[in-house]
């Protein structure tokens, strides 16, 4: 896992395991990696890690049991919330870099419909 | 338990010439920072000063609390190169001698470190590349049961491999508490581990900063640290 270094690691490690989740790699109510195996694992440190981890307790994405770590939420209003923002953003990603090359956003719906007809034929 | 560094007014002559003028630092617990700086800005001069190598300075130097050159080096893990020891010498023996020498040496500690690291005890310094015996002054280090850690260049001249090695190691074996000063003229392979950057200019530190704080403001932490130099080049 490579990170870009010009954006705070912890929102990239937040973004990594909100991905893991809808992804189902880390399954809903199952325990998550210790904060020193993601460190490890990712390569970032260690205290990076806690601060994501923390967040995503407060968010409710995540949840703390006493002594064993943290476990993935079963609350699939709140998987399925998740899920809505990381399309929203990458829409947003989308849509700027569209339109930014000058394109309109009326444009941008018939370009991907055509697009979305090529590629599957 | 104080802070593991505390440096004050820190001035540092050597043939009459300053290497170090008006240096503040203090580290505190559970940080693993960068002590960033070209070549020659006085990086190994300061952690020879921090660990009790270099004498004859003036200013305060406290590690843990501890003033005294004994105090420090007891609450500090350095290994000053493996210059003292012939080149006949073996693993094995460096390591009996780390064990007289330091109480808080741990040879369980060392074994994991070592067989990490694939390193075999009966090797001879003569019989080992840049890259081994970098790793073989990582594992000392981190043998040892302290509250700073000093590592003078680790990534200077050894391959990716090797590097990637020295680099978890460093989140493997760092304990919570203790704090990791890690010099380096690049910064760019060890970033995404750095809790802070120091960075040394003019025989000072210009600049200490949260790796984060820096990416906050959209910039890369080699950014932050080359337009330090960069500004000098434009002048």
């Amino acid at each position: 896992m490579e990170f870009k270094d010009n954006i705070p690691i912890y929102l990239q490690i937040k973004q990594y395991l909100y991905r893991q989740i809808i992804t189902g790699k880390l399954k809903p109510g199952k325990k998550i990696p210790s904060v020193r195996e993601l460190a490890v694992q990712l390569t970032v440190n260690v205290n990076t890690v806690q601060r994501a981890l923390q967040q995503m307790n407060f968010e409710g994405i995540l949840y703390t049991k006493r002594g064993e770590g943290n476990f993935v939420t079963e609350d699939t209003t709140l998987l399925e919330k998740t899920k809505r923002e990381l399309i929203d953003a990458e829409l947003d990603k989308f849509v700027q870099s569209m339109n930014s090359l000058g394109v309109s956003d009326e444009q941008i719906l018939k370009s991907l419909t055509e697009y979305l007809k090529e590629e599957r034929k | 338990m104080g802070n593991p560094l505390e440096i004050t007014d820190l001035v540092y002559k050597k043939n009459q010439k300053k290497i170090i003028t008006d240096l503040n630092l203090t580290l505190k617990p559970g940080k693993i920072v960068a002590l960033l700086g070209e070549n020659g800005a006085g990086k190994t001069t300061l952690m020879r000063i921090i660990s009790g190598v270099a004498k004859n300075y003036r200013g305060t130097v406290k590690v843990a609390s501890f003033a005294k050159e004994a105090d420090r080096k007891a609450h500090l893990s350095f290994t000053d190169g493996l210059t003292g020891f012939a080149n006949s010498t073996k693993i094995n023996d460096i390591v009996k001698f780390y064990q007289i020498l330091y109480h808080d040496f741990s040879l369980k500690q060392f074994e994991q470190l070592r067989k990490f690291m694939n390193l075999d005890s009966d090797m001879r310094l003569s019989e080992m590349s840049k890259g081994m015996k970098e790793k073989l002054v990582i594992a000392l280090t981190f043998s040892r049961k302290t509250d700073l850690y000093l590592l003078d260049e680790p990534f200077s001249g050894i391959d990716a491999m090797a590097r990637k090695k020295i680099i978890k190691s460093i989140i493997l074996w760092k304990q919570e508490k203790s704090t990791i000063l890690v010099s380096d003229h690049f910064v760019n392979e060890i970033a995404a581990v750095l809790d802070e950057v120091v960075i040394i200019k003019n025989k000072t530190v210009c600049m200490h900063k949260s790796t984060e704080a820096i990416r906050a403001d959209n910039q890369s932490v080699e950014e932050f640290y080359e337009s330090f130099y960069q500004r000098e080049e434009d002048e």
